[in-house]
């Protein structure tokens, strides 16, 4: 036989063996018997010297290319097998992706301070300070500078927790105003405050009434502020809780710590205005009180009235979220039913 | 107070619709909270004449030939006791609506044709509180010398045909609570001059001066007036008063009583009628009451009065609360024939507290609390007069008595003219400020820039110039009022820094899983002080509690967390994770303390229960991991927290809870609700609930601020375990303590990886294992430093602990 027929053998030979192969261990037997020290194709090699000089490159270059074929071949059928076992062992690894998760806790925000936080964002952007007061608070800061001296008629508006003559559970969170008013430094500069804060009333708990609640008030004081001030102010609060197209009215109001004093109310964002029983078929709801703060405000607390004026507002913020969440019965709040707080975990402003 | 859109039209021109106009109202003065039309939705209600009545047999029924205006009368069955030929009444005919939009229609009533209904009125929507004492239970009879006319609609008789006005007042607007008052308002708003009708009254009876003497304490009451008419006949009011007065809410009585309250819708000014017999012995007095003394009123509440009341006496006893309500005893009634007429001012206050401390607020004690117009005292006294005149036929007696009659001069408000408009941000003109003056008819006197404002007495409200203002803005118009934004030098908008951080650890338990609860403030004194450390702080108590489970401040958040563990597992949810962050109150140090404290609740399990069974139950340790990760978060180092095991906390499991204590501040109380609280809960029993409080006003104070970032180690750390026999009295904590002093600089960490007591060890004692972390974060570890400090610790713990490494 030839020797270039023999290679023509060994080739045919080697690539059906390679491709008969059944498994891993076959294939290594196969790749020792093609390519190892004792394979045909080395031996032929080995074997150079007996052929003729003239045909020694055509050999050597056809050996190569045998070689060659052979290692791609070897190693696209192992490739094969690799793929098969991963392909195996992915089959075991195989889960159910539809099946649940394990679920853990969720925390969550409670509904009157997820409001509450939003509004405080707001304003803080706006310059103003977030300032905390006591809720044992005295009559004297409650009351009497907010120019309610006992016996104001307007004192039985809010009945009021006593704790003794002097100390009471504050009925409103102005007594911060009160208090902040008192310390700040106008030389430097305008005073910008809100003061959220739990308040108390005695009022029997039902669907509209808690005994405690949550305000927040805010105070803006300087050498030049109008009522006009008041008025761009209120309607930017009003549009950033209730959205850009609500409509907003002011009306006429009585508090005693402010002069003029209004309220205003915000056109009804479930009916547009039409009258519904949210708004109780006047097309508005109130939303917040407001107005010019009262001199004696500023003179009881030792601020020139005749030099420094401004305004100040406060809002329910329990009637805030009862409002935004279409909530019915103001004692949700206070059960800390989970049912009902989980809601929440959405943060929705 | 309730406003007829018909009666304010005797002051102005009003073609207005009243819905707009109430809108107009609320925008510029008080806010109008409804309008109504009482004759909205009812149909088919005309005037009947009965021509015929008779009882149908057997039955309380009576069979009515009624003429309703049509060319035959119709036949009505009316069951109503007071149905009788010859009276003029309402009828539903067939097809008519009446109240609560019922329809009616022909019927047979026991077998006899009925073709409509007699109706009383509340059957046709009045108020019970209005309707005549006389007509309550039966069908309403028009009075004989009302002007109706059979099949003629019956609103306009009744006063329906109006719109009612509901002014909803601010206690600073009770010039308001009259319809001369509310005529200036409205007057002002619709620029309009109301007309305003004074009266010329002409006394045609014997001066009666002389007849009582009359004593009056001038602070009580600084205007007493006293007129006296006689020979009165006790009947019904004309039908337009009643109908007045009925729209004004306010129900008809009798001509006498019906004066007095038209008098005081009219004019705000409360009045009162006393028959003439009550001061048959010529004394009249006005002064505090007596202790002990007592009275009964008209409602027929007998009431011991105090002595800050003011009363009205005949020389001897009281028959009258002044400024609230008469009494019993000197009642105008059927048989009086000469009555007493009082107009009078009384301190507002002293009123005020009289009808809150009796609960008898009435339409007058309301005005007086609020402030009448004393320019009325006199008008209203003799606009009484004269209608008693017309309408009881009496004779006036000539003189009045003015027993007291203090003068009330107006107000006079000076500012100017640049501080109004500096204060709303207007540039309104001399004269456009003056208008807005002379429509709320407030006398202006300008020189430059200076204002002048005389205020009428009617207007309580107005003494500074910050309330011209207000008036000013308002009539302008607060739609009017530009929309800007304060130009001030910039401000710098944040949190307290103590806010922040209690903002951060809220953070840090929502990020945990906590869902945030906020309970009331207000719990019972036992309550109060079931999750402190004993002995608790003084607490703080309210006067005059709603009740006594909302008596005293939480000195503790835990308590109102386990409310809501109780609330939801009575509702099967038994897996809760709750925090609250809010305050405690308490009385130490005679001071009114608050702190900020934050506390957490857990129950069941740590997972939701799921197919692959992979889950953790909520115990006292996965509750003190929470609070180490937690300090961990505010760079706290949670190994130096002490716990300091606790069996008197009232609330807590003697045994498994512990008060916290860092750098030997105590920090808070960690552990399970006590058997004591949950056995008797259906709910919570069987439940192990853990729960734990931080005192954040003691850990806000250790934060540091600031830090500075290091890299990453390079080095890598090397771990040793160390396998404990130990006593069972000793803890972890004492053998930890041992391990670190004992441990070297490089000993970064110590875990407890196992604990085991049990049937392979000794009585007495367990094993403990520890893996010990070494790290240099600037050089290769080698293992003789190691080896070292190793053997420094099993030394250190055998010669301090007697303990023996395995």
């Amino acid at each position: 036989m030839d020797l270039f027929d023999r290679l023509k053998e060994i080739k045919e030979k080697g690539i059906k063996n390679i491709q008969d192969a059944d498994n891993q261990k076959a294939l290594e037997e196969i790749r020792v018997k093609l390519l190892g020290r004792k394979g045909e194709l080395t031996e032929i090699l080995h074997s150079m010297k007996d052929v003729a000089p003239e045909n020694r490159p055509k050999v050597g270059q056809e050996v190569n290319q045998i070689r060659d074929l052979f290692q791609t071949s070897l190693d696209d059928a192992k490739e094969k097998f690799v793929q098969a076992v991963i392909a195996k062992r992915l089959e075991e690894e195989k889960i159910d992706v539809t099946l649940p998760g394990r679920k853990t806790r969720l925390g969550s925000k409670h509904p009157i301070n997820i409001i509450l936080d939003d509004l405080e964002s707001y304003f803080i952007g706006m310059g103003y300070q977030v300032v905390q007061g006591p809720e044992m608070e005295t009559d004297h800061y409650v009351f009497e500078m907010m120019n309610l001296p006992k016996d104001h008629p307007a004192r039985d508006m809010q009945a009021t927790f006593y704790i003794n003559d002097e100390r009471l559970l504050r009925s409103q969170t102005s007594g911060d105003q009160a208090r902040v008013l008192e310390k700040h430094d106008f030389s430097k500069g305008p005073l910008k405050m809100v003061g959220p804060g739990k308040v108390y009333r005695r009022d029997d708990d039902d669907a509209t009434h808690s005994h405690q609640f949550q305000q927040m008030e805010g105070l803006v004081i300087d050498k030049n502020i109008t009522m006009s001030d008041l008025k761009g102010t209120l309607e930017m609060i009003a549009k950033h809780m209730f959205g850009q197209d609500r409509e907003t009215r002011l009306r006429p109001s009585y508090f005693p710590f402010t002069e003029p004093s209004v309220e205003m109310d915000v056109s009804c964002f479930n009916c547009d205005g039409k009258g519904c029983p949210i708004c109780k078929y006047t097309g508005w709801i109130e939303v917040l009180g407001a107005g010019m703060v009262h001199p004696n405000v500023l003179e009881n607390a030792g601020v020139d009235s005749s030099v420094y004026g401004g305004f100040a507002f406060g809002v329910g913020l329990d009637r805030l979220a009862i409002l935004k969440y279409g909530i019915n019965d103001i004692r949700d709040f206070y059960t800390n039913d989970v049912r009902f707080l989980k809601q929440f975990r959405k943060e929705e402003k | 107070m309730l406003v007829s859109y018909n009666w304010l039209k005797d002051f102005l021109d009003l073609d207005i619709d009243p819905q707009e106009l109430g809108e107009k109202i609320t925008r510029t003065g008080v806010e109008i909270e409804t309008v109504t039309h009482p004759a909205e939705g009812l149909k088919k209600l005309v005037v009947g004449h009965i021509l015929e009545c008779e009882d149908i047999e057997g039955t309380h029924l009576h069979k009515c030939l009624v003429d309703v205006g049509e060319d035959e009368p119709i036949q009505i069955v009316c069951g109503a006791p007071n149905v009788a030929a010859g009276e003029n009444v309402i009828v539903a005919l067939h097809g008519a609506r009446i109240a609560g939009n019922e329809k009616i229609k022909k019927g047979k009533i026991r077998g006899i044709q009925s073709n409509g209904m007699i109706c009383g009125l509340q059957e046709i929507g009045f108020s019970d509180s209005v309707v005549p004492k006389e007509f309550s239970d039966g069908i309403y009879v028009f009075p004989k010398d009302a002007d109706v006319k059979p099949g003629e609609d019956v609103y306009e008789a009744l006063g329906m045909n109006d719109y009612i006005l509901d002014f909803d007042i601010t206690p600073n607007r009770a010039d308001t609570l009259s319809m001369e008052g509310a005529a200036y308002e409205v007057g002002a708003i619709l620029d309009q001059n109301p007309k305003i009708e004074n009266v010329v009254l002409k006394e045609d009876g014997d001066d009666w001066t002389d007849q009582l003497e009359v004593k009056v304490d001038q602070a009580l009451a600084p205007r007493f007036y006293l007129r006296k008419v006689n020979n009165v006949k006790i009947g019904p009011s004309p039908l337009w008063m009643q109908r007045r007065l009925w729209n004004a809410g306010i129900r008809p009585i009798n001509n006498v009583v019906d004066v007095t309250n038209y008098v005081m819708l009219l004019t705000g000014q409360p009045m009162h009628a006393y028959d003439a017999k009550t001061f048959a012995n010529g004394k009249l007095e006005v002064r505090k009451a007596q202790k002990g003394e007592k009275l009964t009123l008209l409602n027929d509440k007998e009431v011991e009065l105090d002595p800050n009341d003011i009363v009205i006496t005949d020389g001897d006893k009281p028959v009258m609360m002044a400024g609230v309500m008469g009494g019993k005893n000197s009642e105008v009634e059927a048989d009086t024939t000469d009555v007493i007429l009082e107009s009078a001012i009384f301190d507002p206050t002293l009123v005020r507290k009289a009808a809150l401390r009796h609960a008898n607020r009435t339409e007058a004690s309301s005005r007086y609390e609020k402030g009448v117009n004393w320019d009325n005292t006199q008008k209203a006294l003799d606009m009484a007069a004269l209608l008693l005149r017309n309408d009881a036929e009496a004779t006036i007696a000539n003189g009045e008595i003015k027993a007291t009659d203090t003068e009330k001069k107006p107000a006079v408000v000076k500012t100017t003219i640049s501080y109004i408009n500096k204060v709303l941000g207007t540039e309104l003109t001399e004269s456009e400020m003056k208008k807005i003056f002379d429509r709320l008819n407030f006398e202006t006197a300008i020189n430059g820039d200076e204002l002048v404002v005389t205020v009428p007495n009617r207007r309580w409200d107005i003494e500074i110039p910050a309330d011209l203002v207000e008036e000013v803005g308002r009539i302008y118009g607060y739609d009017n009022l530009k929309s800007t934004q304060p130009l001030l030098a910039e401000t710098h908008g944040g949190y307290s820094e103590k806010e922040n951080h209690i903002r951060r650890f809220k953070q840090i338990a929502e990020g945990q899983g906590l869902m945030e609860a906020i309970s009331y403030s207000l719990t019972s004194p036992e309550k109060a002080v079931r999750y402190n450390l004993e002995p608790a702080a003084p607490i703080v108590e309210v006067e005059m509690p709603l009740n006594s489970s909302r008596s005293a401040m939480r000195e503790n958040l835990i308590t109102g967390l386990v409310d809501a563990a109780s609330y939801n597992m009575a509702r099967k949810e038994d897996q809760l994770a709750l925090y609250e962050q809010g305050r405690t109150y308490d009385h130490a140090n005679g001071e009114f303390n608050e702190h900020e404290h934050l506390a957490a609740l857990m129950t069941g399990d740590v997972l939701d229960a799921n197919w692959q069974h992979e889950n953790e139950k909520i115990d006292f340790f996965y509750l003190k991991g929470l609070v180490e990760d937690m300090l961990t978060a505010v760079e706290l180092d949670p190994e130096k927290v002490i716990y300091q095991p606790v069996d008197n906390v009232p609330g807590l499991h003697p045994t498994r809870s512990a008060a916290m204590y860092l750098d030997d501040q105590y920090i808070g109380l960690i552990g399970m609700v006590a058997h004591v609280v949950t056995m008797p809960d259906k709910a919570m029993r069987n439940h192990e609930i853990y729960v734990y409080e931080l005192d954040l006003d003691a850990l806000i104070p250790m934060l540091k601020d600031g830090m500075k970032a290091k890299p990453a180690p390079k080095f890598p750390a090397i771990e040793r375990d160390l396998s404990l026999l130990l006593d069972k009295n000793i803890t972890n904590q004492q053998v930890v303590d041992v391990i670190k002093s004992a441990g070297g600089k490089y000993l970064h960490q110590v875990n407890v990886i196992d604990v085991y007591e049990g049937s392979h060890i000794d009585a007495g004692k367990k094993s403990i294992s520890y893996k010990l972390t070494f790290l240099n974060e600037k050089d290769t570890l080698t293992d003789e430093v190691i080896n070292k400090a190793m053997t420094k610790i099993n030394d250190d713990l055998k010669e301090k602990l007697n303990i023996i490494v395995r």
